[in-house]
């Protein structure tokens, strides 16, 4: 059997440890073998995945376990991986950025501590996923909706702490988090917002208490664990509407991006709108060698063959409308005065009220169709995401989404894209799809993932969110004052984390040039 | 009455979700030739087993059912490769207690692994039992 060390450590000494830990949070949940630290690798890693292999998981099941468990890391000085529940696809998974930490997996603290009806929100631990919040609001008929990402399998309080969005006014997931709980890396507990006052009643009502706020510290971050948060959620409207824009033409982006900015801009659209190419939705429903088993790059003319196949455009923008029945009515008379002259037909809305189906609505409902799509290539699939922001200029956007299209196309992969548009910026999102188990492809994304960091820092649009593989040349494109940033990240980090033993390198912060060594 | 009402409402319900464009941003179903056709909605899914008295039923509505029950991933993978009306997994028949234990411990194609922290083994033997049983039914 393999055994991987923590960087900087021998066996005798990673033995003391492991023993330690046993002692504080039960042998079941200290687990160091092979068996199942293959369970904990990327299954979108890029080849086997064992760059990124841990060596052990520890799984702690309360917040004073977890506190247990810092202090005992910082003895041994072992590197942890905190993971809410592991599922952050196409970024890593639960996968450490360094190999041989242990992970931290807080997926049995799943408890839903507290819902309040009439101040819509709630107050949950980190292994709530998505699927469970949302049969707990529906078991209990709570008229409390929530908004969900593309991958709904993972944990609500994770993907909110990586920026991850959803598509419903609440899709800003991380704005909707209204005060955490964190274990720091010293061990100790801190409660931020109004939580910071003993015996607080609007811990959940008020995001930023008395001083500085430093939630945002514990996003995309390694400088504490985050064991409970509270979180916003949207009161069930009285009615909404939805429907899906199909833009025939590639360069209509450019004129739709400035339309729909300006009504997301003014809050007509409350949501985070997407904006797919043909792949994106093909490769939820069928698989590429349906379409074209040629060599290169899928040719626009099959593109093409899928948009009438499908009934679907070039960009293809879901739009929701969520209000009471006169607001929703207006909002739908504006958007078929401003698109119907542009795509020559009548629009139909699909219409939802209160008391209806919710199927019918556009709320947010977990799903993991969309992994349906790694299944593009055939074999084992991953995806990998590039999702630069831009401001909100439609010509801008145009421009820069033609370059990309034509990089794909030199390297030969399958171009696939999507703009999301946000409050004030657009995410022009390249998502990158491949056999993971064919060495040519993995080269091919590798090669492509670089090129596009590189070409869009050079026009000026950063990376929003790192995969484990990327985040040290990520965060080197943030470079302002000859990294500042990162120099500020450093000294927050040395600290509050002497010992680096929290998520050493995650979002490039603590990296270090030494991973696991196997025996 | 209300019997067809009910079933001219899933009727179109069924078709309202074949109909809607597919997106990574909400449930859709395929088009594609393969489909199998859609029994349960995404909802349905969701709630899978929530009543049902058998504890591993149960969880396999828990953990198992929003990619293998209804309009999701896992059923419309299987449904490229397994016999007509069987791309749900408890509609299987050749599913033995041991064979589930191991793709779930070790993942196959493009159904990842699941850890002994979110499914323990007791748990997975409780699962894996119930879709073996309720195969042979």
């Amino acid at each position: 059997m393999s055994i991987l060390l923590p960087a900087g450590m021998n066996g005798a000494a990673f033995d003391r440890a492991l023993g330690d830990f046993r002692r504080a949070i039960g042998d079941p949940w200290v687990l160091s073998g092979e068996e199942d630290r293959q369970t904990y690798i990327d299954p979108y890693a890029m080849g086997d995945g064992l760059d990124h292999d841990c060596s052990a998981i520890l799984a702690p099941g309360s917040v004073e376990e977890v506190q247990a468990i810092i202090r005992i890391a910082n003895q041994h000085k072992t590197p942890l991986w905190p993971v809410s529940r592991g599922k952050n696809l196409g970024y890593g998974a639960a996968s450490p950025k360094e190999k041989g930490n242990l992970i931290l997996d807080l997926s049995r603290m799943n408890r839903i501590l507290d819902v309040n009806e009439k101040q819509a929100s709630c107050l949950i631990e980190p292994g709530v996923g998505y699927f469970d919040l949302f049969r707990h609001l529906r078991e209990r008929n709570l008229p409390l909706w929530m908004s969900v990402p593309g991958n709904s399998w993972g944990s609500v309080i994770g993907n909110a702490l990586d920026r991850g969005i959803g598509y419903t006014p609440y899709g800003d997931h991380c704005e909707t988090l209204c005060g955490l709980e964190v274990v720091l890396p010293d061990g100790s507990l801190l409660r931020t917002g109004m939580g910071a006052m003993m015996g607080a009643k609007g811990w959940q009502s008020y995001k930023y208490g008395y001083g500085p706020g430093w939630d945002q510290m514990f996003m995309q971050s390694n400088l504490g664990v985050v064991v409970k948060a509270g979180l916003w959620l949207q009161p069930e409207p009285e009615m909404t509407a939805k429907i899906t824009l199909a833009l025939p033409r590639f360069d209509d982006a450019g004129w739709a991006l400035d339309i729909l900015c300006d009504l997301r801009r003014r809050d007509i659209i409350q949501h985070n709108i997407v904006f797919g190419s043909p792949v994106r939705a093909a490769s939820t429903m069928s698989q590429r060698a349906d379409w074209y088993t040629g060599p290169g790059a899928l040719p626009d003319s099959i593109s093409e063959q899928m948009m009438a196949k499908l009934g679907l455009g070039w960009w293809n923008a879901k739009i929701s409308l969520f209000g009471d029945e006169g607001s929703v009515m207006a909002q739908v008379a504006l958007i078929r005065r401003l698109f119907e002259p542009r795509l020559g037909g009548p629009l139909q809305f699909e219409v939802w009220k209160r008391g209806e189906p919710l199927e019918k609505s556009a709320t947010g409902i977990p799903t993991t169709m969309g992994l349906q799509s790694v299944n593009w290539y055939g074999g084992r699939g991953g995806h990998l995401s590039f999702a630069p922001v831009l401001p909100q200029d439609g010509d801008m956007a145009l421009a820069y989404a033609k370059k990309i299209k034509a990089y794909y196309e030199e390297v030969g992969q399958d171009y696939y894209a999507s703009f999301t548009i946000g409050r004030r910026h657009i995410n022009n999102v390249s998502l990158i799809l491949y056999n993971r188990d064919e060495p040519e492809a993995v080269t091919r994304v590798d090669k492509l993932y670089r090129h596009l960091l590189k070409e869009a820092a050079a026009s000026g649009f950063g990376e929003y969110r790192g995969h484990i593989s990327y985040m040290d040349e990520v965060a080197a494109t943030y470079d302002f004052a000859d990294g500042a940033l990162a120099r500020l990240n450093s000294r927050v980090k040395a600290a509050l984390d002497p010992n680096n033993i929290l998520a050493p390198g995650r979002n490039g912060i603590g990296s270090r040039t030494h991973g696991g060594d196997r025996t | 009455m209300i019997r067809i009402l009910a079933f001219v409402l899933g009727l179109i319900l069924a078709l309202a979700l074949i109909a809607m464009p597919a997106d990574a941003q909400g449930p859709a179903a395929p088009k594609s030739v393969n489909a199998t056709p859609i029994a349960t909605t995404a909802l349905g899914a969701i709630s899978y087993g929530a009543q049902s008295a058998n504890p591993g039923e149960k969880l396999f509505g828990r953990k198992c059912a929003f990619c293998h029950i209804g309009p999701s991933t896992g059923k419309f993978m299987l449904a490229r490769r397994v016999p007509k009306g069987q791309a749900e997994l408890p509609d299987r028949r050749d599913l033995t207690a041991d064979y589930v234990k191991a793709v779930v411990r070790n993942g196959l194609v493009n159904m990842p692994t699941f850890t002994r922290v979110e499914l323990t083994d007791r748990e997975l033997a409780q699962v894996a039992d119930w879709l073996a049983r309720k195969g042979r039914k």
